[in-house]
């Protein structure tokens, strides 16, 4: 292996990429957990959704940005129609029941793909704007890549500022540390639970129209990510935002230079940090509250 | 649709050609596939090949009535082998089709071999199936996981190729496809320079194996994948930027019919090898993909060939006048026809199909991509490798 | 805290006679059906028992049955041991392993607790999965069943099969309900109630958890060892998260610490699933559909729901109430 610096580059950036991707998923799920004490497995049947419809969106339109636009839109309608009809009435059944319910729904998201899209994996083009490569520093790099970590940044950027500026944010920040005290202070939790449920859920189906040209849309593709999505989240320390950053990046350079260096150990690599970290932090590197 | 039992009469069909023989053997067939979880999508294939294979050639059995009963194996192996009990053991099925995934086969192989019913497989293509653990009742129609990479050594060396990387997903199939292909690409003169088995179905991101493939200074990618990673793997081998310094080979089902559309522009170029593609020149095939669009909306893919030659060589041993389990099996072995995917045969000694593997390359047709063939390897023939019948 | 209640025995009855006439009555399909049937039950059963009275939700007991699967596998297949010392070896690796999960995992609660058993389960997985020894993704074939031809009986007979897999799940049953009602089985459950309470006591929580989680996973072996000889194929798919995801699901459908409610759900979720199988390949929404039913409808499951209601009506028989959802109906 010629192991030059633009050889580390890329790999860097393919890490980032991945991390990016990561973050956008375990964000929403992550402030979901923190703010309502919600476990929501159908995380990745959302993002799943948000995959499939921007298929159909960018087929229908003609563009990629038609999937870009309503993805995020269609997955929050969903969100809502979750909301009210479970997820309220499950927020305080415990961590068993909620893991349950969901396991329940990605059971019925699964079907639902495969009577909506057919067995038939799909695929889906980049924006013209961003198809081919950049040349910079020396290396060659796939634009839409690049693409991927800008819009990464940008989302967390977003976010730092509403957690830390806003008026919502500071709510959202009392409800996480004390739900029960925020609202004895006259704040309408409830609203700012559901503001926050359709966030996490548009950013989740956000991340499926963002990866659906990168990857293959299949029906399986929510369950494939799950997992990794709550690995970053409880390795992060559920409910933290800086927790879904520092998580993201963990996993997805291990997964990355894993699969460079010990290919054959990347498949066991993260279930192992995962173990070390609950063993050492049990409530994650950076828990939301003391 | 699994409850679904299908009656083929040739007797109402073709009653005025073919005098009925007044005790004409009815058959019951066992047809064993995925019809949900990963592979449904080739369960489903298989089952229209199948069934548009009895329908065509329902008249050359003398009368004899088929019916099929269908079970889910859900492609778990535990699933797999409580249907195969049930198919043999309660419906008393004459024969059974079907099986799509290596892993319910091998779970399955024990059971059938010692019932002694005959099994066509339509789609499983562990090598040892038809090779240490081969079985006289089990007849494999679709092809073998050497038999489609072993002509791409010598040919990708032919053209001026010698060093290779090679990338698959980390399992059995994976293995095997690639071990195949590197032994023959060595020995025809070439080298292998690197390659990575990469998680299986976990693996969504090649980027770092495809930077690290490209860092190796290959002139040349050889690669298995199939489904949902075959489409992620050539838009992002297409992405980076790859192909203009390094082509793509592979085994075909990475450019496979059934999905390269999904694929799009960036699996234009590639050049793989299969035992079937839809654009093969002859009268068979052109009549096959007829009627197989004609009846189900889409053309066929190497998985709906699998299919209605499993029927095929079941219509060929019924014709052979075997009435029982044994003498099916025994007929099986022999058969011989012609394909739309040319001639085919059984190979005795192994079970395992003799058959025609076509290099093609993707190329842009009218609105979709097609196939255009470039070379043929003409009756590829696995050799005996352990198997004792 | 766990009673042997007349409710529960009577229900154990009637579950255990409707197997045995269930045996006697049905065709080879549906004999293996019972087979799997009791094979799961004893999984739920050592989930319930960590679940239900320990608190400790597991997300790894498919992997601990697959553990016990490749160690009845590779002692019989690799090391050519008999069948005995295979159900042995399946025994304490599924022991072992889930000790070793409990007592690192101990220190965690709720939603981490799940996690970490989730990530033992995975890596357990990924390991019989890649490892050329265990056959890898192609499993291992050539079990064969234990000889229990000195004492009569053919187990290589599917009814033979189906009635051995039924008195083990009944024994393992008993073995759970003893220990339950014993000292340590209280204590695990005053743990759960409180914790910190039980540590100040000056018990030492970690150990207790690790041993429940360990015998848990011993019964869970058991049931591997069984599996592996039902289908006399081992495969890496047995490990995976979502069967330990379809346990659970048994276990909350029948009623999460009652016991009695794993094996109903194990034999309502299978039969379930075969007859909505046969008339859609769409199982995986009905099945989804009717575990969130269950969780809204309060959670208690199918015996939960007898229990609650027998204990709202008082004393009376209980035969006609525990008749719903036994495998007789199939």
């Amino acid at each position: 292996m010629t192991a030059d610096a633009s050889f580390w580059i890329v790999q860097t950036l393919n890490a980032l990429q991945l991390s990016m991707l990561l973050f956008l998923l375990s964000v929403g799920l992550t402030v979901i957990f923190g703010l309502l004490h919600f476990v929501n497995l159908a995380h990745g049947s959302l993002y799943a959704l948000g995959a499939f419809v921007g298929v159909s969106a960018s087929a229908f339109a003609g563009s990629y940005w038609a999937a870009f636009a309503v993805a995020p839109v269609a997955v929050a309608l969903v969100g809502i129609v979750l909301y009210v009809a479970l997820i309220r009435r499950m927020r305080n059944a415990g961590p068993m029941n909620q893991v349950l319910v969901t396991f329940g729904l990605i059971f019925v998201f699964l079907d639902l793909f495969r009577l909506g899209w057919g067995d038939i994996p799909l695929g889906m083009a980049e924006p013209d704007l961003f198809s081919g490569r950049t040349e910079f520093l020396g290396i060659v790099y796939p634009t839409y890549r690049l693409f991927i970590i800008g819009l990464g940044l940008v989302v967390l950027a977003a976010l730092s500022l509403l957690l830390s500026r806003t008026q919502l944010g500071a709510i959202v920040r009392a409800g996480v540390d004390n739900g029960d005290m925020a609202a004895c202070l006259g704040i309408n939790v409830e609203r700012v639970f559901f503001v926050v449920f359709c966030l996490g859920c548009a950013l989740a189906g956000l991340a499926g129209a963002v990866a659906a040209p990168v990857l293959s849309v299949t029906t399986d593709m929510g369950t494939a990510i799950l997992i990794p999505t709550l690995v970053v989240v409880v390795i992060g320390g559920l409910g933290s935002l800086r927790g879904a950053i520092a998580g993201s990046l963990l996993i997805g350079f291990v997964q990355t230079f894993g699969a460079v260096l010990a290919p054959q150990a990347a498949a066991v690599a993260v279930y192992a940090l995962l173990a070390v970290v609950l063993i050492l932090r049990p409530a994650g590197l950076f828990p939301a509250r003391g | 649709m699994k409850l679904s039992r299908t009656w083929l009469s040739a007797a109402a069909a073709l009653m005025l050609a073919v005098p009925a023989t007044a005790h004409a053997k009815d058959y019951k067939v066992g047809l064993l596939l995925p019809y949900s979880g990963v592979y449904a999508a080739l369960g489903k294939e298989i089952d229209q090949g199948f069934e548009l294979a009895l329908q065509t050639r329902l008249g050359e059995m003398a009368g004899s009535k088929i019916e099929i009963v269908r079970e889910d194996t859900e492609v778990k192996p535990p699933v797999g082998l409580a249907k195969t009990r049930k198919l043999i053991l309660q419906d008393q099925v004459d024969v059974m089709v079907g099986i799509v995934s290596s892993g319910v086969l091998g779970a399955i192989r024990d059971f059938v071999h010692q019932s002694g019913t005959p099994l066509i497989v339509a789609n499983a293509g562990n090598d040892d199936a038809t090779g240490a653990r081969c079985s006289r009742f089990i007849t494999r129609v679709s092809f073998s996981n050497g038999q489609v990479n072993r002509p791409m050594g010598d040919w990708l060396y032919n053209k001026g190729v010698r060093k290779v990387y090679t990338l698959a997903p980390d399992y059995a199939a994976g293995h095997q496809m690639i071990e195949t292909f590197s032994a023959a690409f060595k020995a025809a003169g070439g080298t292998i320079v690197g390659g990575e088995f990469t998680p299986f179905r976990t693996t969504k991101d090649f980027g770092p194996y495809l930077t690290k493939a490209q860092s190796a200074g290959p002139d040349a990618i050889f690669v298995f994948y199939a489904g949902g990673e075959a489409i992620s793997f050539v838009k992002q081998y297409a992405s980076f930027g790859v192909a203009d310094s390094v082509p793509l080979y592979g085994s075909g089902f990475l450019t496979s019919p059934l999905y390269v559309n999904a694929e799009g522009p960036a699996a234009k170029g590639v050049v793989t090898s299969l035992h079937y593609v839809p654009t093969i020149e002859s009268p068979e095939n052109a009549a096959f993909v007829k009627a197989f669009s004609a009846a189900y909306g889409h053309a066929p893919s190497e998985y709906a060939v699998q299919g209605y030659d499993a029927g095929q060589a079941l219509v060929e041993a019924v014709k052979s006048g075997a009435t029982d389990r044994a003498a099916l099996a025994e007929a099986l072995g022999k058969v011989r026809f012609t394909s739309p995917r040319g001639p085919v045969e059984i190979d005795p000694a192994t079970n395992n199909i003799v058959q025609n593997i076509y290099i093609y390359e993707t190329v842009q047709g009218d609105g979709t991509l097609t196939q255009k063939i470039l070379d043929v390897a003409k009756a590829v023939r696995d050799p005996v490798s352990g198997c004792q019948k | 805290m766990f009673h042997q209640t007349p409710l529960k025995t009577g229900a154990v009855l009637l579950l255990a006679t409707a197997a045995v006439v269930y045996a006697f009555t049905t065709g080879f399909f549906g004999l293996e059906l019972l087979t799997e049937v009791a094979i799961l039950a004893i999984v739920a059963i050592a989930l319930d028992l960590v679940a239900g009275y320990g608190g400790m939700v597991s997300l790894c007991h498919g992997a601990l049955y697959g553990v016990g699967a490749y160690a009845f596998a590779s002692a019989t297949v690799l090391l050519g041991w008999g069948g005995g010392a295979g159900m042995a070896m399946a025994v304490a690796g599924g022991g072992a392993f889930a000790w070793l999960i409990g007592a690192v995992s101990a220190r965690t609660h709720g939603i981490f607790f799940i996690m970490a058993t989730l990530a033992f389960g995975q890596m357990a997985y990924a390991y019989f999965f890649d490892s050329p020894l265990f056959g890898g993704s192609d499993g291992m074939p050539g079990i064969a069943r234990l000889d229990l031809s000195g004492a009569g009986l053919d187990l290589n007979d599917s009814r033979g099969y189906a009635l051995f897999c039924t008195v083990l799940a009944l024994l393992a049953y008993a073995l759970a309900a003893t220990l339950l009602r014993s000292g340590f089985g209280r204590t695990l459950v005053g743990i759960r109630a409180n914790e910190p309470r039980m540590r100040a006591l000056g018990l030492p929580v970690w150990r207790h958890k690790a041993a429940a989680f360990g015998t848990s996973g011993a019964l869970a072996g058991l049931a591997g060892a069984l599996a592996a000889q039902h289908t006399m194929y081992v495969s890496p798919g047995l490990l995976h998260w979502t069967v330990s995801g379809e346990l659970l699901i048994m276990v909350i459908l029948g009623g999460l610490g009652t016991l009695v409610g794993a094996v109903l759900g194990a034999g309502v979720l299978v039969f379930v699933k075969h007859e909505v199988a046969r008339f859609t390949d769409h199982w995986h929404m009905v099945v989804g559909l009717v575990l969130i039913a269950t969780v809204l409808s309060g959670g208690r499951g199918i015996f939960g729901q007898i229990e609650f209601l027998w204990g709202r009506r008082g004393a009376r028989r209980p035969e006609p109430a525990a008749t719903e959802g036994s495998p007789d109906h199939a």
